[in-house]
This record gives C-alpha cells, structure tokens and sequence, in this order.
C-alpha cells in the first residue's frame, strides 16, 4: 500500500488532519508510538462546547461532565464569575479524553484512513535533493520506511517532525507552563462550575484548576511556568493547595497525570511536503494552555488543505501555506492576543490580580471566552492594559 | 572531568513530554512512555530538570 499523506500522533490534531485529508480524496496512513489511542492522559480535559457546532465527534461516551461557567478566584479569595446565565451561550464540557481521542481516531478510521499503532517515527526520509519524502519507522523491533509525499506533525508538545525539517519548535522555559493533576475521589462538594485560583504563592506564572468530572469526583491540577519552576515544584504546589482544603481531606487519588502546555507564539506550520498541527504547531491558548478547540479547528483546515494538495499533486511550501493562511485568519490573532495578556499578566502582582478581581467580580460578561474577559479588563483598566489595545481592535476586525 | 550529565527516573517518568519540548540540543527522547537523554547529546543545562514536575530528572556523573 503506499500513501499520500503520513500523520505521525494520534492525538485530537492528527486524527482530524487525517480524516478530512481522507474524506476528500487523498490516501493517508496515521501512525502512534502508543499501544493504545489516547493513554496516557495528558491534559485537564476541559473543552468549549463550541465543538458541538463542527459535528466532529458522535455518541456522548466522551462527555465526562457539563459546566455552567467558570469561577476565578484571585490570591485573596475575590471572585469572578462567567456563567451560563450570563453569557446565555455554550460553556464547557470536562471530557474523558482517552474516549474522546479515541472517538476522533475511529471517524478517521470511519473515512478511510488506516492507523498503524506501537509504530514510532525515528527521522525523516529525504530524497537525493534532500526534499522529504516519507518517515523511517519502527514497529517492535522492525525498521521500515513509509513513503508519501506530505508528513504531517501531529506529534504534540514534544514534536520532533518540526526540529528535523528545520523548524525551530523548542521551547524557552517560560514559553511552557509544566503541569500535574490528580483525579480525586470521595470528595464531600459539589461544583458545576471549572474553578480557577490565581496567585503568585498558589501558581507561579499559571493557575489551580478544579473542573468537576463526576459527582464527588474532580480533575484537580496545576500548571507553572517552567522558568518559575524548581524540580518537582508543581507537585508540591499542588499537594500544599490540596491540604489547605478540608473538603480534599478524605479524598481518594484515582489517577496521577504530568502534562506540558506550550504557552507560546505559532511556529511556521509549513514547508516544502510538510505540514504541523496542534500542539507541535503550538496552537495552543497562553492564558488558558488550552489547545483542544484550536487542534480540531487547525486539523480541519489542514486536512482540507492537504487534500487540494493531493489533488493537484503539488506538495510545495506555496501549496501547503494555503493552511497557514486559515488558521491565521480563523485563530492566528487570538493566539497573538492571548500570548502578549500572558506576558503582561506575569507582570501582576498578587495586589494587583486582587484589585482587578475585585473590580470584575459583578461584571455581566457578554460571552464565555477569554476575549469577554481580556475585554473587560482594557474597560476597566485602560491605562494599566494599554498595550493591548491596538491588538483588542484587530481581533474584533477578524472575528 | 566530564559535566554531570541530566538522567531520567523511569520509575517515575510519567511521560509528559515537557523536557523533550525544552531541550535545546534535542537530546531527549521519548520511548515506550519514558523519556531518555543521549548522554552524547547533553549540554548539563539542567533546564529539563527544572522543568520536570514531579523532579523525576537529576544530574548524574558521567564516568
């Protein structure tokens, strides 16, 4: 069998980059070094219900919980709250994500493509004039080479496809946000709402997250800037977090996860027979380290792009930038905006964070998004947001 | 005298993929859901290890 295209991870980015790929025409082959789609778990597994509207996933197996809205909570106790009610809109589902991973990678299946697990990409094949053309492979002990004329980088947070076609994807440390979370259970509350806790001394340069995944259980977590860090400083964090809450007391630990979350600019996402998406594209939001949402989004478009691409046979940089472009204009700014809050935001004092909590904490906020709260803060807080005014215009110009 | 080079607790390692992300010699890897550092490749940076967030990675002499 020889392919068109080969994704290399399984993950939400790769299996939909695949299947919209395959759904228009072009032959692809998904490869994962894992036994198993979507083990480990690697992420807080909160997403937007926006997903609803793109008709992705069937079945609700994947749905763990819905939310009606968000609570923030600044270092002194302050609240802000975006609700249901208020915004009148789509909130948040937690998900379970190696079911929703697994979903996405069965309606890739469904179209057409083949996926190939315990199969590890070792480097890149290039031909006589070092155009790529393919990856060399390794399932158990075999070494194999997978011809095709586009790679995709679905290969998350870690990519490597990226740094060997001369992408530079690494990360600085405080472009990371490094992360563990605890799914515990028996627990004595009860919570419809993702809960967020800022502050300096509880999360250097991130946040504590408690989403409700279950009745008595919850995703709790914590995610810090990786140039703020210490070696196991996360872990300790969140373990004293834990302590200091009585409803934790007795609580039951059903499952440890690590986790990295790129809180970076985009990289360029193509080159001559390549393409990157997802986390590898680090198409992830820097104030929430969120990417689900931007995964489906990207993968979608890629796919559609690579599929022209098959069609006209041309696997060129020009070809393939048809992509660049649409992500650019369907999430690009919003990265931008979301990557320059991160970097004023870290500037911010725990006095600070308080006194704009306390001046938002009966806002009626129009929407459940970061925009409606970046928003509220550049009403409220001019001359202290003023940098990101020019850049509050251009994301309503593209929105 | 050879820097002390970053080495990975596999019994720990819970695969997160941060310290591949940050190394900027691209000397680590990932491998049946453990992360491995070619020794060859080590700088003795020590960024993976302080981006670790259990600490399962600490800098060991090189013989």
């Amino acid at each position: 069998m020889t392919y068109d295209v080969v994704v290399v991870g399984a993950g939400p980015a790769g299996s939909v980059t695949a299947r919209f790929a395959q759904e228009k025409g072009a032959k692809v082959l998904m490869i994962d070094r894992r036994a198993e789609i979507g083990i480990p778990v690697l992420c807080g597994e909160g997403i937007s219900q926006r997903i609803d509207k793109w008709g992705m996933l069937e079945g609700t197996n994947w749905i763990a919980s819905t939310m009606d809205g968000a609570k923030i909570y600044a270092p002194d106790g302050t609240m802000v709250t975006l609700s249901k009610e208020m915004a009148g809109n789509e909130t948040g589902y937690v998900v379970h994500r190696d079911l929703f991973d697994k979903e996405l990678a069965r309606q890739a299946g469904k179209a057409g493509v083949d996926i190939q697990l315990r199969t590890e990409a070792l480097a890149l094949l290039k031909d006589k004039n070092g155009k790529i053309c393919g990856v060399k492979a390794r399932t158990y002990d075999e070494e194999f080479e997978i011809p095709a004329d586009i790679v995709v980088g679905a290969d998350g947070v870690e990519s490597r496809i990226g740094k060997w076609a001369g992408i530079n994807t690494t990360l600085k440390p405080d472009d990371l946000e490094t992360c563990i979370q605890y799914t515990l259970s028996n627990i004595d509350y009860h919570s419809d709402y993702a809960e967020f806790y800022l502050g300096k001394k509880i999360a250097p340069g991130g946040y504590v997250w408690i989403f409700p995944k279950e009745e008595g259980v919850f995703n709790i977590g914590i995610g810090i800037l990786a140039s703020l860090s210490k070696p196991g400083k996360p872990k300790q964090l969140l373990d004293a977090f834990i302590k200091s809450r009585p409803e934790f007391k007795n609580a039951t630990c059903l499952r440890i996860l690590a986790g990295a979350a790129p809180v970076a600019k985009p990289v360029e996402t193509v080159k001559d027979n390549l393409v990157l998406v997802g986390d590898a594209a680090r198409h992830v939001d820097s104030i929430t380290g969120g990417g689900l949402t931007t995964a489906l989004e990207g993968g979608k478009l890629a796919g559609d792009t690579i599929s022209d691409c098959v069609k006209n046979q041309t696997f060129d940089k020009e070809s393939l930038s048809v992509y660049e472009t649409l992500w650019k204009q369907a999430f690009g700014q919003k990265l931008l905006r979301d990557y320059l809050v991160k970097d004023i935001m870290l500037g911010f004092d725990d006095k600070t964070l308080n006194m704009l909590a306390d001046s938002l904490k009966d806002y009626k906020f129009d929407e459940f998004s970061t925009l409606s709260l970046v928003k509220a803060l550049v009403l409220k807080h001019p001359t202290l947001l003023v940098k990101l005014k020019p850049l509050m215009r251009l994301s309503e110009k593209v929105k | 005298m050879v820097k002390p080079k970053a080495k990975v607790d596999e019994e720990q390692c819970l695969s997160c993929g941060g310290c591949v992300s940050v190394c900027p010699k691209d000397a680590i890897s990932l491998k049946n859901l453990r992360a491995y550092v070619d020794k060859e490749k080590c700088i003795s940076c020590e960024i993976c290890v302080n981006t670790c967030p259990i600490g399962a990675i600490n800098m060991e002499a090189v013989d």
